[in-house]
């Protein structure tokens, strides 16, 4: 078979096709997140950054969603991982996703002024999380806001996307891409073919 | 120089090509290689260990770009190996893929290694159901030279005693994974196969080869090679004899003919200076892909080839046939929620297979024909590409991901077209590419049979995952459309009739004696199988009979 991960096949749908080319400025989270992640006696003061794409008020938002969508918590997230320079990026460079996001994001605060007389990003981070729970979570959903959730599943695929492809997403689930093996690995539970009886897991 | 008159000019350097450079230099002939592109550096060319986050799209290329790009391994770390200079067309209503290695190497450097003979089953189908017409040789005939190219290349599998499916001599398997076993055990209830696939890649050192270090980044091409290539398997022994001659960026674009209608060399554009080249040979081997040796071969017009060069059967393009892939189930293992992290990912996918079990006893037993087979996948891959489909948000949302990491799994199809009147390859009647060739017109729709082989797939598989204790998320809208299998077959097939056939059982075209065929054109279809180990037998038989033709004096040395 022309072999294929799953993963790339998804990775190249979400993302889809589109056209333009963009200057690459340079990463500040990138550049600190890959370089020196894990080493806790390199202090690296990251660069302020300025989004290409997004407007600086734009840029607050998306840095907040993403944050909203995979938090730091035990584990580091999307922001340490700098997933709003990766949309920015991402977004500048695809001109078809542009008008999506910056819509998307208008409507956002607009939807927010309207329910709680407040911009997004003022919002108390539980008003930004009870606002946004219709358009992450199906079982919240309400009928005519089908617009919200599709921006906010555009938001979420990016953020996943952004996120598990850095170092930190990948110390997050301990990928095993990041190794090398001597010899073909295999299964270790041996007298359990069906995997029925597998001992819970720690997390 | 320009009087020079080679023994052999071979037209690629893929697998077809490889093996005929090797086989023909190491019996003392002199060859000169073409190929349409560069040699490439695995360092700068190859993925070379690099991470997502190295690269500036994290190795989803720009999106400008994408819309360009000819199937998932023309992607950011090995885009510049892909060829997007040289532009094809489509029938109208039709679709058709084609991703192009022009580098040296083909798509040798990326390819997904799954290592299947072809058997009897596949040679005489025609005996068994009455469709098209039998191969002209038996697996009895082409096992050696198999025998052969697995012990070159090296092999991981099993002897598996399978009707459809000749065992041949193999490393030892790639081991099985959780997943595997799960599959497995779904497997046998079901009645279906679940076996170690035949995977060139290397499970120990073979042959001056380095054993893999299951990075899982095989389709990026193998910093080590520790998969057959034709750069690291086959080229380095034809240089060492000093036989070869090999041109690069040379993108041929006829067969030149003498006063008797023979072929006499091959004219080709140099794509550095843009200028036709034209280089001599006392015979010719076409090797440059399915596709593209039918365009090298109809664009070959002379006073005695009016149709393009051997084509006097006016079977030359025709009969096109393809694998069709698609994701016949996908879901997941709830049995392997929350477990630590697996390196499912070695092989880049090809670990296991579920051979062709239809209609293995009775041709006619399903509602189709023939058979396919299906290759499962899954576990923790390189991205979480689940995880774009899931619900929610917020710290429960990022440790479902984590827990979901292991599990899920899918299946795809590899399932042949049968030969039809319809699918072939004709050049356009207007498009020219950049140097004013005309370019390859693709006529293809995929057929009633093979459709229906997606559609029993489809709910086999759902049955499997579910006999697994894996729950069912869905299957593919649609399979992917034509070409995206890299398998397609049938331009320049091979038979004892040359008013049918473009090519005797040797690859030697009936119209022209000094011009063979090596590529993947002259198999008479897909089978269920991958087309490469057969594409490499079938090389070495063709370049052994046209080594003998020079020692009979059919051609003579230069």
């Amino acid at each position: 078979m022309a072999g294929q991960g799953v993963g790339r096949r998804q990775i190249l749908r979400v993302l889809g096709t589109a056209a333009a080319a963009a200057q690459f400025p340079g990463f500040s989270k990138w550049a600190f997140a890959c370089g020196h992640v894990g080493n806790a006696d390199v202090q690296v003061k990251p660069m302020v950054y300025s989004p290409q794409f997004f407007t600086v008020g734009e840029y607050a938002m998306v840095e907040r969603l993403v944050e909203i969508i995979i938090p730091s918590d035990r584990t580091p997230g999307a922001k340490e991982a700098g997933v709003a320079e990766f949309i920015d990026f991402m977004v500048a460079s695809d001109p078809d996703e542009q008008y999506g996001f910056r819509t998307g994001l208008t409507w956002l605060n607009a939807h927010s002024e309207q329910t709680l007389g407040k911009r997004f990003v003022e919002l108390t981070p539980a008003q930004q999380i009870s606002l946004l729970e219709p358009f992450g979570f199906k079982d919240k959903a309400r009928p005519g806001e089908e617009a919200g959730r599709r921006f906010f599943t555009t938001m979420r695929e990016y953020t996943v996307t952004g996120f598990y492809t850095s170092e930190i997403g990948f110390k997050e689930l301990d990928n095993p891409s990041l190794k090398f093996y001597s010899e073909s690995p295999e299964c270790p539970h041996k007298d359990d073919p069906e995997h029925r009886h597998l001992a819970p897991a720690n997390s | 120089m320009a009087n020079k008159i080679y023994d052999v000019i071979v037209i690629g350097t893929g697998a077809g090509g490889g093996m005929a450079i090797k086989t023909l230099c190491e019996a003392g002939l002199k060859v000169c290689a073409l190929n349409a592109g560069r040699r490439l550096d695995p360092e700068k060319d190859f993925r070379y260990h690099r991470m997502p986050w190295d690269m500036k799209f994290r190795g989803m290329d720009d999106p400008k770009r994408r819309g360009e790009s000819f199937g998932y391994m023309d992607n950011e770390y090995t885009k510049a190996a892909w060829d997007h200079e040289i532009p094809f067309t489509t029938a109208p209503g039709m679709k058709w893929m084609w991703p192009r290695c022009n580098a040296v190497g083909g798509k040798t450097n990326f390819w997904g290694r799954s290592s299947a003979r072809f058997g009897d089953i596949d040679f005489k189908a025609s005996s068994l159901d009455g469709y098209d017409v039998d191969w002209p040789l038996t697996h009895e005939e082409i096992s050696p030279f198999y025998t052969r190219v697995e012990k070159m290349i090296g092999v991981a599998s099993t002897v598996q005693n399978r009707p459809s499916n000749p065992d041949g001599s193999y490393l030892p398997p790639f081991r099985f994974r959780c997943l595997d076993r799960i599959l497995e055990a779904g497997c046998n209830k079901v009645g279906v196969p679940y076996l170690p696939d035949r995977c060139a890649q290397l499970t120990q050192p073979h042959e001056g080869h380095p054993a893999c270090h299951f990075c899982g980044e095989c389709t990026t091409g193998c910093d080590v090679g520790a998969f057959f290539s034709t750069p690291y398997f086959l080229l380095p022994k034809a240089e060492a004899t000093n036989n070869l001659e090999l041109r690069t960026d040379a993108l041929a674009k006829n067969v030149l003919v003498d006063e008797n209608g023979q072929a006499a060399g091959v004219a080709y554009i140099d794509r550095k200076t843009r200028q036709e080249v034209e280089v001599y040979g006392r015979a010719v081997v076409v090797a440059a892909s399915c596709v593209e040796s039918s365009r090298i071969m109809l664009n070959s017009k002379s006073r005695f080839w009016p149709n393009g060069i051997a084509n006097s059967s006016g079977q030359l393009g025709r009969n096109l046939c393809d694998h069709l892939y698609g994701e016949s189930a996908r879901g997941y293992l709830p049995q392997l929620l929350g477990q630590p992290s697996f390196p499912d990912h070695v092989a880049d996918s090809t670990i296991a297979w579920m051979p062709r079990w239809q209609n293995l006893k009775d041709p006619h037993e399903e509602k189709f024909i023939r058979g396919y087979s299906v290759y499962p996948d899954g576990g923790c891959e390189e991205f979480p590409g689940f995880a774009t489909d899931m619900d929610g948000f917020g710290s429960s949302f990022k440790r479902e991901i984590k827990r979901r990491y292991p599990t899920p799994v899918s299946f795809g199809i590899q399932a042949p077209s049968l030969r039809s009147d319809t699918n072939f390859v004709d050049l356009d009647p207007e498009i020219k590419d950049p140097y004013g060739i005309p370019v390859a017109r693709l006529h293809f729709e995929w057929d009633d049979n093979v459709l229906k082989m997606w559609e029993h797939s489809k709910q086999v598989c759902a049955e499997v995952l579910r006999a697994a204790g894996g729950e069912f998320e869905g299957s593919g809208d649609a399979p992917e459309i034509p070409g995206y299998s890299l398998h397609e077959t049938g331009t320049c097939r091979m038979g004892n009739d040359p008013k049918k056939f473009v090519t005797n059982r040797f690859g030697q075209t009936h119209d022209v004696r000094n011009l063979y065929v090596c590529d993947a054109s002259v198999f008479l279809n897909c089978t269920d199988k991958t087309t490469t180990i057969s594409i490499l037998a079938f090389s070495l038989r063709s370049s052994e009979h046209l080594i003998e033709n020079f020692r009979r004096g059919e051609h003579k040395a230069a």
